[in-house]
């Protein structure tokens, strides 16, 4: 899975966002706001990854136990799904 | 996860302002514009080739938003006089939409036509901006010098409204048209959209033949229009519901976003500066200079000569040795008084100097309240 073209993540005033850009402002007008672990994850998704890809990600950069992993990633991913920013 | 902008915006210029980023720009792309309003700081005419001449190039402007990407912008506020002058408007809004910033953009909405619209829509900024000088053909000839202004930016509203467009209407009362501040108010409530009005008018920035303090209203007639436009909000508000300024306080605030927003509370602060000037945001001019606001353009430093970053460090630097009025903050009035550095030095030539239109309207602001127990 993939992040979908058109939307740039930037760190701003310490805080990371992520801005839809030109065309893309039409289907998704808000702006969000990512943890640094989200920031993270999202800098992977914008290459093609896997789940198990991402949990490993957090398994390196985080002192969590495997199982806690698996379940922010999971929500990460299906709240990026809901919002139809996910290329399969 | 989501915010809005304005919840995203108050979050980010507060940290950006301990963080002394540049978070938010106005880009004054032209100094040309085809209405000649006379109360207006900035206002070569249209064809005035060699004010077109002295403005940024296309690759200029940019350069400078790449540069102040890097440096932290994100809310840019793309200002003139008129934006829409620019030939190359196009070119710029989409590559600077394509940095990722968030775009206001300010214009009196004559040049503005379907087709624009149909092209905003495909990429559409945060804000349309759009100044009404009048309710009327005869308003708009008095203030703006062209009756057709008013028919024009009628139908650019109408058609931004139509298309879906972030729509806001603002006003700037001069005597030319403090009468028609009723029928504007009527005009944007038959639109369910915001009335915001600039009530204080700036001496001229730039000796462009305008008569700004000529055409001001005085401190009288100032405190009249806010009471008036105060009680018409309140009944606006009892009658239709709607959220509308109740207070005073509230109904005479500057409408200029980004920069007005977050002030810094702490009063023995030896930063001058209670806006967001010199901390998080800064005004980019037609030909390149980078000064405080659109009022005020000194300090400058040059963006173009020594990078952005060096630009942006400088100016803080000189901003930093601008002395606090003391006198102001000492003053009994100072809580309803809109003093700044730079509308003290645009009123006396100092920035410590109390200014006599704005002590006299503060006070008779106070004076009211009291009076009235508000």
């Amino acid at each position: 899975m993939k992040i979908k073209e058109g939307f740039m993540l930037r760190e701003v005033a310490g805080q990371w966002i992520v801005v839809p850009l030109g065309e893309r402002v039409v289907e998704f007008s808000g702006i969000m706001t990512l943890s640094e672990s989200g920031a993270e994850l999202w800098r992977k998704m914008e290459q093609s990854t896997t789940q198990k890809e991402l949990i490993d990600t957090i398994l390196s950069e985080y002192n969590v136990d495997e199982e806690t992993a698996k379940e922010d990633v999971l929500e990460f991913v299906n709240k990026l799904k809901d919002k139809n920013l996910i290329e399969e | 996860m989501t915010k809005t902008w304005s919840e995203l915006y108050t979050q980010l210029a507060s940290e950006a302002k301990k963080r002394k980023v540049f978070l938010a720009g106005s880009f004054e792309l032209t100094a040309r514009c085809n209405l000649q309003c006379k109360m207006c700081y900035v206002r070569h005419p249209a064809n005035d080739k060699q004010a077109k001449e002295k403005e940024l190039t296309t690759a200029q402007w940019i350069r400078i938003a790449e540069e102040a990407q890097d440096a932290g912008l994100l809310f840019l506020t793309l200002t003139g006089g008129e934006v829409f002058l620019r030939e190359d408007f196009k070119i710029l809004y989409e590559k600077f939409m394509n940095l990722g910033l968030l775009i206001n953009i300010y214009t009196n909405g004559t040049l503005i036509t379907p087709e624009i619209v149909n092209w905003l829509a495909s990429m559409p900024p945060a804000l349309v901006s759009i100044t009404l000088y009048g309710a009327s053909r005869e308003t708009y000839q008095k203030v703006t010098g062209s009756a057709d202004g008013y028919d024009r930016t009628v139908k650019a509203i109408d058609i931004l409204i139509a298309k879906g467009l972030p729509t806001e209407v603002k006003t700037t009362v001069i005597q030319g048209n403090k009468a028609d501040f009723d029928q504007l108010h009527n005009f944007v409530l038959e639109r369910n959209i915001g009335l915001g009005v600039v009530n204080y008018i700036s001496p001229s920035r730039e000796g462009c033949n305008s008569d700004p303090c000529g055409n001001r209203l005085s401190p009288d007639e100032l405190l009249n229009y806010e009471i008036h436009m105060t009680k018409r909000n309140e009944e606006s508000r009892e009658k239709n519901g709607s959220k509308n300024i109740s207070k005073l306080e509230d109904a005479v605030s500057e409408v200029n976003p980004p920069q007005k927003d977050i002030k810094i509370p702490n009063e023995n602060s030896d930063f001058a500066f209670r806006c967001q000037v010199g901390s998080c945001a800064g005004w980019l001019t037609w030909d390149g200079r980078l000064i405080p606001c659109g009022i005020l353009d000194t300090p400058e430093t040059y963006p173009l000569l020594t990078g952005f970053s060096k630009a942006w460090e400088e100016l803080k630097q000189k901003l930093s040795l601008i002395p606090v009025c003391q006198e102001c903050r000492n003053c009994q009035y100072n809580s309803l008084c809109e003093r700044c550095p730079a509308r003290l030095y645009r009123e006396t030539g100092k920035y410590d100097e109390p200014a006599p239109y704005l002590c006299e309207l503060a006070r008779k602001r106070v004076e009211y309240n009291k009076v009235n127990r508000i």
